[in-house]
């Protein structure tokens, strides 16, 4: 049963394989109870972004209203996980001198960093998707609030997120073609890192790899807050698709061969063991090197984790990301991808785990994002930031009713 | 202040500045579906909101009309009743008919009780009580005419007038005008029955009433002269007797006109009778019976009396159809 003081909230994610769907209703901005699930697969998606409008819109909205359909209840608004390899991120830091004259920090003296941090001009066509603040810096120390602290610079710096404003048009009209509105916009690495790390880990430093099958969004938290996100426009597609190339086997093939035997890593010494390509031994089916695909997955593997921790640059130190690697998404699951992270990022890699209350059926690496969103909004919510709007009163109790 | 890690909610150009509607070309099936059935409840939760405000609206006007009702049951005091009558009764008989207490209050009045106790009296052929908030009962009464009197002892056997309605009505008149209620003839050769606290209604009364009300109207100079009428054979013959005064030398005695006749033609036979008899006979008649259909049998007095003076000029009657009759002497 709907309680009054509650709401429903979709949280979506348009993937390049599913597309996925939950519905949660959220019990005074705090509690969240997942009460649907719906999955479908992704049709005129490709790398995160939607390149056919009505066949995206079919698939969306036949997981939305799967969703709405086992919750019993209709949607009131929708969180969407935004990803493509359109996206982009710049750090931005400024610096003012504390006003007072007993060098006390105002709100004021907040409020007029913060701005200058944030105002960096984006290039045409771009819009912010997020704009995440760092810790503050007071004289140099970093305090988390320094308000009524006493200081003579207040130095403060954003992760600013931004994307291509069509594309992200493209993708919050998928959801406005269901007659729902989008309330919440979050960076899938975001979501993804923020359910699968605790603030212990974030704290210690940790890397959370989200790949799909078209995209790899990756988070990077240091000190407890986001040193960097990035998305690559690269996920397990492209191992299927070098499967293929290299076997020289269709695309469905390869993709049957990377689920059943694929690795991350290269675990065979016997050149000569082989694999049945279509596994039932029936007439048209052959034998592949198994080297030869274990081969081709570990390269494909290996390269993306180089091309992550080449865009991470300086921002990643293995000192400095002391709770190691976390991996999520469809393509977490190959064997041996964890032995490759560790190996790449010279840390320890572990397939993420959802918390404890997620229940068993969402435990499946493909609601870490849409899992992730809810909770990224709860917490921004908490923090104020997703406006949670009382709905109280005779009037609302009424439009629930009818909702 | 706060600043939380993560704004979502940046300035600027921001995703939030996109525009999120779709044409209606943009929806999908689902989504057009979706946005009908948010038409319906919104018309829904509209027609409730509707119907709240018009709940709302009809209990209020309720509570302030129960508050009225309340103030004028709770009234301080009852003001005079107001009589609207078209008889003669007078604003006191009412005020004493009702006896209403001096703790009466408006609201607290048993309107048909009263109205029961007004139209006991035979005067009062209808009786409307009606509530003129705050605190004014309004009387409305139709009343009786009496056509005719009659004369009874009490039970200490003191004679009584009373009076009787053309529906047989036998009541007390009260505030008639005395020269009005001399002019009444009496009644006589029936038998009165006790009903209630008063008298059952005459039967027959409807033939006397329009044999009255014929003479008075078209021939007054004879009416002026009957005292008394006789019920004594209505009901086995169909007649009524009248006797009437012997006023200025008319020794005339009894009249017997029958029901089922014309009432006008049996007194244009009457007056016809009469003039020639005076112009003509030396005697007076002293009876008329008009129960012959176009004919009359007159007993005349056997004395032979003087010639009387002529009678001042008047109209009278003519026995035959009006059509052969000298305008100049007609008037009616």
């Amino acid at each position: 049963m709907i309680s009054s003081s509650s709401r429903i909230i979709g949280a979506v994610e348009i993937g390049t394989g599913k597309t996925v769907a939950l519905a949660g209703e959220i019990t005074r901005g705090r509690s969240l109870n997942i009460i649907g699930v719906g999955v479908a697969p992704s049709r005129g998606v490709m790398k995160g972004e939607v390149v056919d409008y009505k066949a995206a819109c079919e698939a969306a909205h036949q997981a939305l209203e799967m969703a709405e359909k086992r919750a019993g209840a209709r949607l009131e608004e929708v969180w969407l996980a935004q990803t493509g390899g359109h996206l982009d991120a710049f750090y931005n830091e400024a610096s003012a001198n504390v006003k007072s004259a007993d060098n006390t920090v105002t709100a004021m003296d907040i409020s007029t960093v913060c701005a200058l941090a944030k105002e960096k001009e984006l290039p045409a066509g771009r819009t912010r998707i997020h704009e995440i603040r760092r810790p503050f810096r007071l004289d140099g120390r970093a305090v988390p609030d320094p308000e009524h602290l006493t200081g003579h610079r207040l130095e403060v710096g954003y992760w600013i997120v931004h994307g291509h404003e069509g594309k992200v048009s493209d993708n919050i009209h998928v959801v406005g073609g269901y007659h729902l509105e989008v309330r919440e916009l979050v960076l899938s690495s975001l979501a993804s890192g923020s359910l699968l790390t605790s603030a212990e880990e974030r704290a210690h430093g940790v890397l959370v790899l989200d790949i799909g099958k078209g995209i790899t969004d990756y988070v990077l938290y240091r000190d407890g807050s986001v040193a960097a996100t990035g998305t690559l426009a690269v996920g397990g597609d492209h191992l299927t698709n070098d499967i293929a190339i290299g076997l020289r086997i269709t695309t469905a093939q390869a993709e049957t061969l990377k689920l059943r035997h694929g690795r991350a890593t290269v675990q065979t010494r016997d050149k000569s063991e082989k694999v049945w390509l279509n596994g039932e031994m029936s007439f048209g089916d052959r034998q592949v090197s198994k080297l030869a695909l274990e081969t081709i997955g570990s390269a494909r593997v290996w390269e993306l984790l180089e091309v992550v921790r080449k865009k991470l640059g300086a921002k990643f130190a293995p000192e400095h990301c002391g709770a190691g690697v976390v991996l999520t998404g469809g393509t977490s699951r190959l064997p041996g991808i964890d032995e490759a992270a560790a190996r790449v990022f010279g840390l320890p890699a572990r397939r993420g785990e959802a918390p404890g209350w997620v229940k068993d059926e969402l435990q499946n690496p493909m609601f870490s994002t849409v899992l992730g969103v809810f909770q990224f909004g709860l917490r921004n919510a908490h923090d104020h930031v997703v406006p949670v709007r009382p709905k109280g009163g005779l009037l609302n109790s009424l439009g629930r009713i009818f909702a | 202040m706060s600043h939380s890690a993560t704004d979502s909610m940046p300035r600027g150009r921001s995703w939030r500045n996109i525009r999120q509607e779709v044409t209606p070309h943009a929806l999908s099936s689902r989504g057009r579906k979706r946005r009908h059935l948010n038409w319906l409840k919104s018309a829904a939760l509209g027609a409730l909101v509707l119907a709240a405000a018009w709940g709302v609206h009809w209990a209020a006007v309720t509570w302030s009309d129960r508050a009225a009702l309340a103030k004028v049951v709770h009234s301080p005091k009852l003001a005079e009743p107001v009589l609207i009558t078209d008889g003669v009764l007078p604003q006191k008989w009412v005020k004493d008919a009702l006896a209403l207490p001096a703790s009466a209050r408006l609201m607290s009045l048993d309107l048909a009780a009263l109205r029961a106790r007004l139209q006991a009296h035979g005067q009062v052929q209808v009786a409307v009580l009606t509530r003129s908030f705050p605190d004014t009962l309004v009387a409305t009464l139709r009343e009786r005419t009496p056509v005719a009197r009659l004369q009874v002892q009490d039970g200490a056997g003191t004679p009584q007038q009373l009076l009787v309605a053309r529906d047989g009505t036998v009541y007390e008149g009260v505030n008639y005008d005395q020269d009005m209620i001399t002019t009444l003839p009496w009644l006589a050769g029936i038998t009165l029955r006790r009903q209630g606290a008063g008298y059952a209604p005459i039967s027959g009364m409807d033939a006397v009433a329009r044999l009255l009300a014929t003479a008075q109207t078209e021939a007054p100079w004879l009416y002026r002269d009957w005292i008394i009428v006789s019920l004594a054979r209505l009901a086995s013959h169909g007649e009524l007797m009248v006797r009437t005064q012997d006023v200025g030398g008319h020794r005339m005695e009894e009249i017997v006109f029958s029901r089922k006749q014309d009432y006008y033609k049996q007194l244009a036979r009457l007056d016809f009778i009469l003039e020639q008899s005076r112009d003509r006979v030396d005697r007076l008649p002293v009876r008329v019976d008009l129960t012959l259909d176009g004919q009359a049998t007159v007993l005349f007095d056997g004395e032979v009396q003087a010639r009387l003076p002529a009678a001042p000029a008047r109209t009278f009657f003519n026995p035959q159809p009006p059509a052969v009759q000298p305008k100049a002497r007609r008037d009616f």
